[in-house]
């Protein structure tokens, strides 16, 4: 059970990543490589404020990660819409190398680490079973956050909106739909979504370094490739996958899981190759950065 | 300057050397719906681009009751009362035909209870409402053209530009779309300008017609009379056979 239930853990962790990716590529077409800087930071801040009550510290985190998205998208993004996709993509890549620094500069190149949430890595008896509190935790809180995103997506003006957006941005730009605050909005819920994966992993993985969002965000982008990059959906369940299937192979490769990535971009390829738009795509040639 | 209603003065653009409109005018009174015919080439995408801000005319001026849209992007313009379909109908697949119509007003700000009884009122009047559920990917061609109709009428638009909504549909289609062309002007009431190569669907439609050739307006009046112009037959078809196509 403990195996099923760590896959299933480190999948919504990774849906959570993925959908944070994929609601700024929905609108803006831009695969946001800072992404990771923002799970990063969330991290830090988790851990620097680790002496205080568990939910103020991630009120901390959340509140700094979401600003930070905030900034880059009105800083950055924002003054360079319209030079073209690859510009965008470069000036993403600048931003993460450029936040990594600065958190080197302010927290240090050494790994910052503190037990958070320590109750978190006790275990617990279910049916006679042994799991872990942090993995049951985590499923619950990603089942609840992906319940809520389906509920802004699918039920809400906002939700619409994004999916319009996604669906063809130009359009809704045309109609009257406020491009600016939209985007903004999605880069907002990216940051919210990206401290929620940031305490995920922290939890698991105290020791943060200004790299420590990376593997993640690398992984999530395979996701939502795989997923169907212009879909909400897809993206979740791309992420999702990927980190099902990282978990089973790490669990069952033993020794040879060193082996892991080259099985899970095996089983990618497939994918991709039955499915080239991802799997919830309808359509099989999509704009991409 | 007219104060009530839609005008288009003196308008002209050039693309480097070639110049596509002259100083082309025209007005549509509230509620009338006017005609746009031409040959390949006279100049009709690149007029009706300029009225819905997609592109910036060289010369010339705007307005809307008075109010001049020059300068205003194509999202300032539908909020201020023009809204356009496409011709390429540019509706969201993923989308259900209500929400790709309630973004019609959504769009524009309208309050979600608002612009959902809208799409609901303007499906209706539309016969759209038993397709509201259906996403817009798996509609016909038909049935996309009307709800892109349906969303910019959701819009509450003060008048309407059509980029040519007969194009591709077929026989059968073509009376449901002028039938729908009838209903809005009944039952909503907007100016509606209508660019369509379909000229028998220009000649029911539309109370007044105006032909674009080379760039310069060569007739304004009734669209009976416009089929018997020998200066538009000439530049329309270039021979007789103009008037048999209706």
């Amino acid at each position: 059970m403990q195996p099923l239930l760590d896959a299933f853990s480190l999948g919504g962790t990774y849906a959570l990543a993925a959908l944070g990716l994929g609601l700024v590529f929905g609108v803006l077409k831009l695969v946001n490589f800072a992404h990771a800087e923002l799970i990063t930071i969330s991290a830090y801040i988790m851990v620097i404020t680790n002496d205080l009550p568990l939910v103020i510290s991630f009120i901390l985190a959340a509140f700094t990660a979401t600003v930070l998205a905030i900034i880059t998208e009105l800083a950055v993004y924002r003054r360079l819409r319209g030079t073209g996709p690859a510009i965008m993509l470069i000036a993403s890549f600048g931003l993460s190398v450029g936040l990594q620094k600065s958190y080197e500069l302010i927290f240090g190149a050494l790994p910052r680490s503190a037990a958070v949430a320590p109750w978190m890595t006790g275990s617990v008896e279910i049916a006679g079973l042994n799991v872990t509190i942090s993995s049951l935790v985590t499923v619950a809180l990603t089942v609840l956050i992906l319940l809520a995103m389906g509920y802004l997506v699918d039920f809400t003006t906002l939700g619409l909106q994004l999916r319009a957006a996604s669906s063809d941005f130009k359009t809704a730009r045309l109609l009257g739909v406020r491009s600016n605050r939209l985007i903004t909005s999605s880069f907002a819920i990216s940051g919210l979504l990206a401290a929620f994966v940031g305490f995920i992993i922290v939890v698991e993985n105290p020791q943060v370094e200004p790299m420590f969002g990376l593997n993640i965000t690398i992984l999530a982008l395979v996701g939502i490739v795989i997923g169907g990059i212009s879909s909400l959906r897809g993206c979740a369940l791309g992420g999702f996958i990927v980190g099902f299937i990282l978990s089973i192979l790490n669990t069952f490769l033993g020794n040879a899981r060193v082996y892991a990535y080259s099985y899970l971009f095996l089983a990618v390829v497939i994918i991709l190759l039955v499915r080239p738009g991802g799997i919830l795509s309808k359509q099989n040639e999509m704009e991409r950065v | 300057m007219n104060q009530g209603g839609f005008s288009a003065s003196e308008i002209s653009k050039s693309f480097g050397a070639l110049q596509v409109l002259k100083g082309v005018s025209l007005t549509i009174k509230p509620g009338e719906t006017l005609g746009l015919l031409g040959p390949n080439g006279a100049g009709k995408t690149t007029f009706i681009n300029i009225i819905a801000g997609y592109e910036q005319q060289d010369n010339g001026t705007i307005t809307v009751n008075g109010l001049s849209m020059d300068g205003m992007r194509p999202d300032e313009r539908a909020r201020a009362g023009i809204a356009r379909t496409f011709q390429s109908g540019r509706l969201f697949t993923q989308l259900t035909v209500a929400e790709n119509v309630a973004l019609g007003a959504l769009g524009l700000g309208v309050k979600p209870h608002e612009a959902q009884a809208r799409a609901e009122q303007t499906m209706d009047i539309l016969g759209l409402q038993s397709l509201a559920t259906t996403t817009a990917a798996t509609l016909s061609h038909g049935n996309a053209r009307l709800v892109g109709l349906a969303r910019a009428v959701a819009a509450q638009p003060k008048y309407l530009i059509m980029d040519e909504p007969a194009a591709g549909l077929n026989e059968s289609e073509v009376p449901k779309l002028l039938n729908a062309l009838s209903v809005i002007k009944n039952k909503i009431g907007c100016g509606m300008f209508l660019v369509e190569h379909n000229v028998g669907l220009v000649a029911r439609a539309c109370d007044r017609v105006i032909v674009l050739a080379t760039g310069v307006l060569i007739f304004d009046g009734a669209p009976s009379d416009a089929l018997s112009n020998s200066e538009v037959k000439n530049a329309y078809l270039g021979d007789a056979s103009f008037g048999e196509t209706i």
